[in-house]
């Protein structure tokens, strides 16, 4: 089994593979040929994106505001925690109005001003849940 | 008398300021160096060629992020080597090497011949041959070990600096080439004399 050191002597002779002769000549100018050629292509919206991405690390934050919010969402999770059958204000307002609607409303309401749809023999109304017609028919009466 | 390089940090500098041609010096400085990590993660000239392009386009879209916290070879660097490895793995079914691949005039680099001749005669006659079973025991590592021992053993960077690129910690350096070079003793054990 050969020793690390002998790989690393064998690895070694990758750096001598290199790129064709004048290779690193042509580089910058194939580079600055791609860049304008990009420029010319990308969209827009592209374009704006990456400059905004490249401004946000310039954008100074105050480091108080990260305590301010640390603080501000500690805050709010203590009083949930605290206070998690607490009621709303509002809730409490519409619970108050639907306690006046209630079965001993002083005010009655008439049903009886409605004709009922269909009388059995004895007088009493029968409900019906299927329509007592024939279905109408679908069927074209014209032929084509 | 030879004038004194300018700095990395000036040409940033002067990059972040809308200065283009600073930025074309730092292409000329670092694209040899960034192109033999590249290539030797690829195994592929043309791979290695667009795929550097993307890297300094990349670089240079995001040059006025950069807030000088790693030097800009350690920047450069880290940008190369996570392009490099989410390239290989869009790649990963196209992993077969074709002999236009190589790297044809190598062969006939004394450098290379040279350095070859320490290892087994038997295989002097063909150093393609050499060539061919060394980028298939590269490619034969996952992207990760791929990336640490070409930055290592191949470009010959301090484990330090390695971690600051990847991220990682030195352990996790060392850590990855040891099994790295456990694999490659397998793959290449018949070109070592012993």
């Amino acid at each position: 089994m050969p020793s690390e050191d002998q790989i690393s002597k064998l690895l070694r002779l990758k750096r001598h593979e290199q790129p064709r002769p004048g290779y690193f000549e042509d580089f910058l100018a194939e580079f600055q040929q791609r860049q304008r050629t990009e420029l010319l292509r990308r969209p827009l919206w592209e374009i704006i994106g990456d400059r905004f991405s490249a401004l946000l690390p310039t954008i100074e934050v105050p480091r108080f505001a990260y305590g301010a919010i640390a603080a501000l969402a500690v805050a709010s999770t203590g009083l949930i925690l605290l206070h998690p059958n607490a009621p709303l204000a509002a809730s409490t307002t519409v619970a108050s109005t639907v306690a006046t609607l209630t079965l001993t409303s002083p005010q009655p309401v008439t049903i009886g001003a409605s004709v009922p749809v269909a009388l059995s023999s004895s007088g009493a109304p029968s409900v019906h849940y299927v329509l007592p017609t024939s279905p109408a028919r679908y069927a074209s009466s014209r032929s084509f | 008398m030879e004038t004194p390089e300018t700095p990395d940090q000036e040409l940033v500098a002067r990059t972040q300021a809308g200065d283009a041609r600073a930025f074309d010096e730092l292409v000329v400085r670092f694209s040899p160096r960034l192109y033999g990590l590249v290539y030797h993660m690829t195994s592929n000239h043309e791979d290695t060629n667009d795929l550097l392009q993307e890297i300094f386009a990349k670089a240079y879209r995001s040059i006025k992020g950069f807030r000088g916290k790693s030097s800009f070879y350690t920047w450069m660097h880290s940008i190369a080597v996570n392009m490099a490895i989410n390239f290989l793995k869009k790649r990963a079914r196209r992993m077969t090497m074709s002999l236009d691949d190589l790297d044809n005039g190598i062969a006939n680099d004394a450098d290379f011949v040279e350095a070859a001749r320490e290892f087994d005669p038997r295989h002097q006659a063909n150093l393609s041959e050499l060539q061919i079973k060394l980028n298939e025991a590269m490619l034969k590592l996952s992207h990760e070990h791929r990336a640490v021992v070409t930055m290592f053993d191949v470009q010959g960077m301090p484990h330090a600096e390695i971690a600051k690129i990847l991220k990682i910690s030195e352990g996790t350096v060392r850590s990855r080439l040891f099994y790295a070079h456990r694999q490659l003793q397998n793959y290449l054990q018949e070109f070592i004399s012993t």
